[in-house]
Parts: structure tokens; sequence; C-alpha cells
């Protein structure tokens, strides 16, 4: 008798509890509007999560600071409902679940990494809730006909192609033999689709194509037949861990390639964890604080760039940059939509067309942003070892000229 | 019996109310049903038969691969669905869908039932860490293995069928619940049968000393694997319904996910109190709103306070809560005290 009372006093403790702790915010409280957002704050992602989340508020800080959103005559505020995701694809929709039906969230902005975008674009599509995502640039992402997805970064497929046919174009036109290491998760296998289709328009061939795990920390076998080999182009992408595990192998290896081609350069401080080490790697880029893109919020790359190390103390990596510029175009939508009515912001968000210090942004069909070209940059040191990004292509922009081959490291 | 059976309709009552009570929350209540289911599958191994398995994740993850896959391929050409960066978009009828779903859950669990039987074959001869470290293995090797198949998304991940626009906004959250506390519901009502005939005092035999049970004419691999057998069956179950609730399907974060849902059943389980039916059901519960509350409060520090709670749960209550409990009033769990026994085993210590 005593037990099953106290499994009724359990149940109905758990009861209590439940029905206490929701606690309603609605979309848009007194003067402010809530945003909802589940970040990698820990596991594989964490760095890249910590990026993010910087370059959020920033543009939230910045944006409240300049006179706030004006929606039928008021002026609101943003704010941000943060949630940890731990990198894990299950906890992220879990949370995009949690912001909408507890939180009451009706916009969000998205996560870190293509694989967590993944996950959470269903939910949001389902309830019907607006996201600007700035870090999920798989393509299988715009495929799929999401209505309420728009993303401010231009496809994982294009990061890596144009080095491809750099390659082959300073080989006087003829094919390249190329090399490449992906992490398995979305994002990469996607570049590692642009790479394909690279090789495929330039009649190149891949020659060792190896796939890395997720908790990547070696890639010594890779290398090894990178040596034997003697590929003209080393792709490698695996987000931020991918990058400093190349560039610390590839050093302790000593492993001579002309060109080699990353992602995730600046996300992993290359320039400054490796140093000379780094040196002449090129890499794919979503933004450079080069570029002479200008709004009125950070006015332009360079004093964004400045702004954000006064706040963050670190040089802003184009994760960063993009998702301020995510709430810039929040900003944007709920103004020209003038309501925050979920429909009238969607086509708001779909009739996108302006400028930011991030670059221009217009969204697609499929929500991608295609009015926005990569950028490559390429780690140059000077004498005294000090290392910089420096954009090679396109040239429009191109503040260096890139060069090929890299050096042996007998000769450096 | 009868105050026995009101408790059931209590919690029955309470099950299938809590949807409709705590709309909000469908979701973690769907999880809670899966993570119970878990955490007392894994208590037919870790706790009736002292085998500690980390391998039933296999099984979870197996099941939701195979649900998904039956899902889409019954209709639709899976390579194609899942092909990196398809360009194909194809919808379910609702039809389509639950035809789909319920075709999905049955190879889910017969499945991984099979595979338990043709593995337990093989490795439930070992004993011990031996037998942990083996169970473990197979559950990264499986991540590592599906990671790379394409026509299951392979790094991409797979999207499982999105729900059908039928009904409300509710009506996935209600629908994923339901199935998941139905699949609770059965789950403990077999469990709970076979604890009450001989098989179960064969598992404790083959815990308590399995030579000696072997000694005394019982075929302990025969019972060993079918009782893995019935572990994976419900697992595959569980990991079909939780492919479909998630949405997405990554091999090492998901499905495989044995750094997670692989240590939470053998921590919920030993929390609750192994070797009870009830232990791990109390442990799921207890578990999953720390863990839910950690994450609301400790943002960022969750599995810093989830340690703290790990390591109070091994110092104060070794046993489990209903291990605390019985050890505390032992004549609630029917157990005849002689007081002057229980003093003379005091003073042994």
């Amino acid at each position: 008798m005593k037990l099953s009372k106290l499994f009724l006093s359990f149940i109905s403790a758990i009861a209590i509890l439940f029905s206490t702790s929701v606690v309603s915010f609605a979309k848009v409280v007194g003067d402010k509007i809530v945003l909802g957002a589940a970040i990698s704050l820990t596991g594989k992602y964490s760095s890249n999560g910590v990026h993010t989340q910087n370059g959020y508020n920033m543009a939230v800080d910045r944006i409240n600071s300049m006179g706030g959103i004006k929606v039928g005559g008021k002026t609101y505020k943003f704010e941000i409902i943060y949630y940890d995701d731990e990198s894990n694809p299950k906890r992220a929709a879990q949370l995009a679940e949690r912001l909408i039906s507890q939180d009451g969230v009706e916009f969000m902005l998205g996560p870190y990494s293509s694989g967590l975008t993944k996950a959470i674009a269903p939910v949001t599509e389902k309830y019907g809730v607006p996201m600007v995502e700035a870090n999920g640039a798989s393509r299988s992402l715009f495929t799929k006909g999401y209505k309420y997805l728009f993303a401010v970064l231009a496809p994982a497929n294009l990061y890596l192609d144009v080095a491809i046919e750099t390659a082959v174009e300073l080989n006087g036109g003829k094919p390249v033999k190329i090399a490449q290491a992906f992490e398995q998760d979305a994002f990469s296998q996607d570049v590692r689709l642009g790479i394909l289709d690279a090789a495929e328009r330039t009649g190149s061939k891949i020659i060792i194509d190896d796939k890395l795990p997720k908790e990547l920390n070696d890639m010594a076998a890779t290398l090894v037949k990178v040596k034997q080999m003697k590929p003209d182009v080393l792709v490698v992408s695996g987000h931020t861990k991918g990058a400093l595990t190349a560039i610390r192998q590839i050093a302790e290896m000593k492993v001579d390639v002309p060109m080699l081609a990353m992602t995730h350069c600046d996300a992993a401080k290359l320039s400054k964890q490796h140093g000379k080490n780094s040196q002449y790697a090129l890499c794919a880029s979503q933004w450079h604080k080069t570029l002479t893109y200008k709004d009125d919020f950070f006015k332009d790359g360079m004093t964004y760039a400045a702004d954000f190390e006064k706040e963050f103390g670190y040089d802003p990596p184009y994760q960063s940059a993009e998702s301020s510029a995510a709430l810039l175009v929040f900003k944007d939508a709920f103004e020209r939509a003038n309501s925050f009515d979920k429909k009238k912001v969607r086509d708001a968000l779909a009739a996108t067309n302006m400028q930011t210090f991030y670059g221009n942004i217009k969204f697609a069909e499929g929500g991608q942003n295609v009015d926005k070209p990569m950028v490559l940059f390429q780690v140059m040191c000077d004498d005294a070892g000090k290392c910089e990004n420096k954009v090679v292509a396109p040239l429009k922009w191109a503040s260096a000229k890139l060069i090929h081959p890299i050096p042996k490291w007998s000769e450096r | 019996m009868n105050k026995n059976i009101a408790l059931y309709a209590a919690i029955l009552i309470f099950g299938l109310a809590a949807p409709f009570v705590f709309p909000a929350f469908k979701v973690q209540l769907s999880i809670l049903c899966i993570l119970i289911v878990l955490a007392t599958t894994w208590n037919i191994q870790g706790g009736e038969m002292g085998y500690n398995t980390f391998g039933n994740i296999l099984f979870y993850g197996l099941g939701m691969y195979l649900c998904a896959s039956v899902q889409v391929g019954m209709f639709f050409p899976l390579a194609e669905w899942t092909e990196s960066g398809g360009e194909k978009t194809f919808v379910h009828t609702p039809a389509q869908f639950f035809q789909g779903m319920a075709a999905g859950l049955v190879v889910a669990a017969v499945v991984p039932t099979i595979v338990a039987g043709l593995i337990g074959y093989a490795i439930l001869g070992l004993r011990g860490h031996y037998f942990a470290i083996c169970t473990l293995g197979l559950g990264v090797a499986a991540g590592e293995i599906s990671g790379g198949i394409e026509i299951i998304g392979a790094g991409q991940g797979f999207t499982t069928p999105p729900f059908p626009n039928i009904g409300s906004l509710e009506a996935r959250g209600e629908f994923f619940y339901f199935l998941s506390f139905g699949v609770l519901i059965l789950t403990f009502l077999a469990v709970r049968a076979i604890y009450s005939t001989r098989f179960k005092l064969i598992l404790n035999a083959i815990r308590d000393n399995e030579d000696k049970a072997e000694a005394m004419g019982i075929e302990t691999m025969k019972y060993k694997i079918i009782g893995w057998m019935v572990s994976a069956f419900f697992c595959g179950l569980a990991g079909g319904i939780m492919g479909g609730l998630v949405g997405y399907i990554d091999s090492t974060d998901v499905a495989f996910d044995g750094r997670e849902m692989g240590v939470f059943m053998v921590l919920m389980a030993i929390l609750g109190g192994k070797g009870t039916l009830w232990g791990p059901v109390i442990g799921a519960t207890l578990f999953h709103i720390f863990k839910e509350g950690f994450w609301t409060f400790f943002l960022g520090w969750q599995y810093v306070a989830l340690g703290v709670l790990i390591v109070v749960i091994v110092i104060y209550f070794p046993e489990g809560l209903m291990g605390w409990l019985r050890e505390k009033y032992p004549e609630r769990f029917g157990e005849v005290v002689d007081e002057a026994d229980r003093k003379a085993q005091v003073e042994l210590k």
C-alpha cells in the first residue's frame, strides 16, 4: 500500500513540476522581439558555435543600440533565447520543438553546421516558423522545397570548386590530379560533391578520395598516400578540427603538395595557432574583412572586424560575420512586413534584396543566398613570422597574388 | 493485488491524459517513454542477468535505420531519397506514411531480434569485462560502418519522411507520443510477464553463479540469447520510433549514439536500481527530469551538473533508489525481516 502511495505522490510531483515549468515567453513581449536559437556551446562544434553566438550577440547589441526595429510605428528590440544543442542533431531537433512549442518563439535563428540545420528545418517548417540561418550550407537543405528556411550563405558545393578551376588554369588548362579527404558530415560531404563536379568539368582525376571520422584528430593515413602519389591539389574539409589536424600533420610529416585547399581556416585561427606552418594554405570563405560591401550598422568589413575584435578579442571568422548578417536580414524583413505575422514576415524575407557589410543578400526559391560569391584567401606570412589571410580570388577583391606552387618543405 | 491495479490505472490515466494536460511537453514525454523502454530492456541483461552490455544501442540504431528505410523504400527509390544533395523531392501521402511506419516498425523489431540471436550466439560466451568491452565495440563499429553506406545517407545523414499534413499541428506530437507510450506499455507488460516466470530465476542464477547454474542442468547459453533477443526486439522498436520523432538520422550522433543513449540506458537503470522491475522506470523518469532541468538552468554546464548527480548517486545510492528503499523498508518489498538477524548482520560489518 505504502509503496503505491509513494508512486502516486511521485507522479503528482512530476505533474506539478511540469505545469509550473511552463514559462511563457511570447514572440513579442513588450518592446522585445524574441528570437530562438539552438547553438553548439559544447561538443565537437563548440568553437564554431561560439563564433556563431558572438556574431548574433554583436548584431543584437548593435541593432538595439542604433534605434531597434520599427514595426507599426513602434520601436522594438531583439532578444535571443539560447539553448545548447551539444553539437547533436537529435538534441537540436528537440530544442527547436521546445523553443517553438514551450517558449512560444515564432522566429528562429539557425544553429551551427549543416547537419544540425537539417535536423531543425523540418520542425520550423512544420510550425511555419521563419528561420534565417547563417551556418548551414549543405546543398541538400535547399532542394527539399522548404518555404521557411533562408540562408544568408552560399551553398557548400561552391566552396572549393574555384580552387580546382584555378589549379587547372595554372596547369596551363590541363587536368590535374586531386587528392581529397572529407569528414563524414553533411557539410563536408557537400563540399566533396562540389569538387566531384569541378573535376568532371575540367576532366581532372581524383586519385585519393578518403573519408575522415567525425572526431577528427588524425589523418596520417591519407597524408602517407599523398606523399606517395604526389597529387597536384590536396583538398581537406572537416570543420575547425579538420583544418587544424591537416596543418599540424602536414607540417609534422613534411608533405609537399603544390596546392592545399581547405575550409574553416579562419574559424580555426590557423594563422595564429600554427603560424608559418599554415603558410600557403588556400581557404574557402564566405566573407573576408577586406571585401568592400557596406551597410548602415557595421559600416564595412574592416570596421566590423575592428569592433568585433574590441568586443571579443579575436579577428572575426566568416561564421561570425554571416551570423551578424542574419540579424540584419531579420530586421529588414520585419520592417518591410510591418507586422509580426509569421506568414507576412516569411514573404518579406523571401523578397529580401539588400547589401550588408557581409555581402549582398537575395534568396533563391530554395532559400539559399544567390547574390554573394565565395572568396578564396591564402595564408601568407612575412619574414617575422606574422601571418595574415589575404584574398586571392576572385580577382575583383584580390589583395595579393596567389603563390603557386607551394614551396617544398626542404626549401622553406 | 488490488493496490497494484489502482497504481497501474493511475499511471495509465496519467499517461493517456499527459499529452493533453501538458501539450507543450509532448516531445519530452515521448522521449521519456523511449528512455524507459531502453532502461527496462537494458535491465534484463545488466540487472537480472549480470551481463553489462553496451551493445543494446546497436539494436536501437539498427531499428532506427531499418524503420526509416522501409518507410521510404516501400514507395520510393531509397537511393534517390538519400542521395547527397538529391534534387528530387518525394512526398508521402498520409496512407503511405502510416503504412510505411507500420511495416517499418515490424522490420525494426524483427531484424534486430535476429541479429541479437546471431551475435549473441557468437559473443555471449564472453563474461564480465570482456563481454562489456566487446559490446562497446559493436556499437562503435556499427556507427562507423553505417556512416559509410551511401544508400542510407552515409555522412550526409538520412532525413526521415515528414509527418503528413493532417489534422492540427499537434497531430504529429500526439501520434509519436501514443506510439511510444504504447511501446512502453507493451515493453513493461512483456518484461513483467517474463519476470514472473522461471525465466527470470534462470537469469538471476546466471548472474549469481553461472557455472553452478550450468552444473544444475540449465542451458545458460540458450537463456542468455533469448534474453538478449527480447531486449533487441524492444530496443529496435524504440529506435524506429525515435528516428521518426527526431526526423533526421545521423550515424554516430542519433542512431548508434553509444556516447549518449548507450550510456544513459545504463545510468538510468543503475539510478533507479538494477535488477528490479520498477527501478529502471523510476530511474529513467528522474534522469530525464534532471537532465531537462539542468539543460534549462545550467546552460553549457549541464554535463557537469549531470556528472555531479552521478557521483552523488554512486556514493549515496549505490544500489539505486529502489535498492535504497528496499534496504530501508524491506517489509514493503514483501521481505520478512528478523530483527535479531538484521542486527547480527550489522555487527558483522
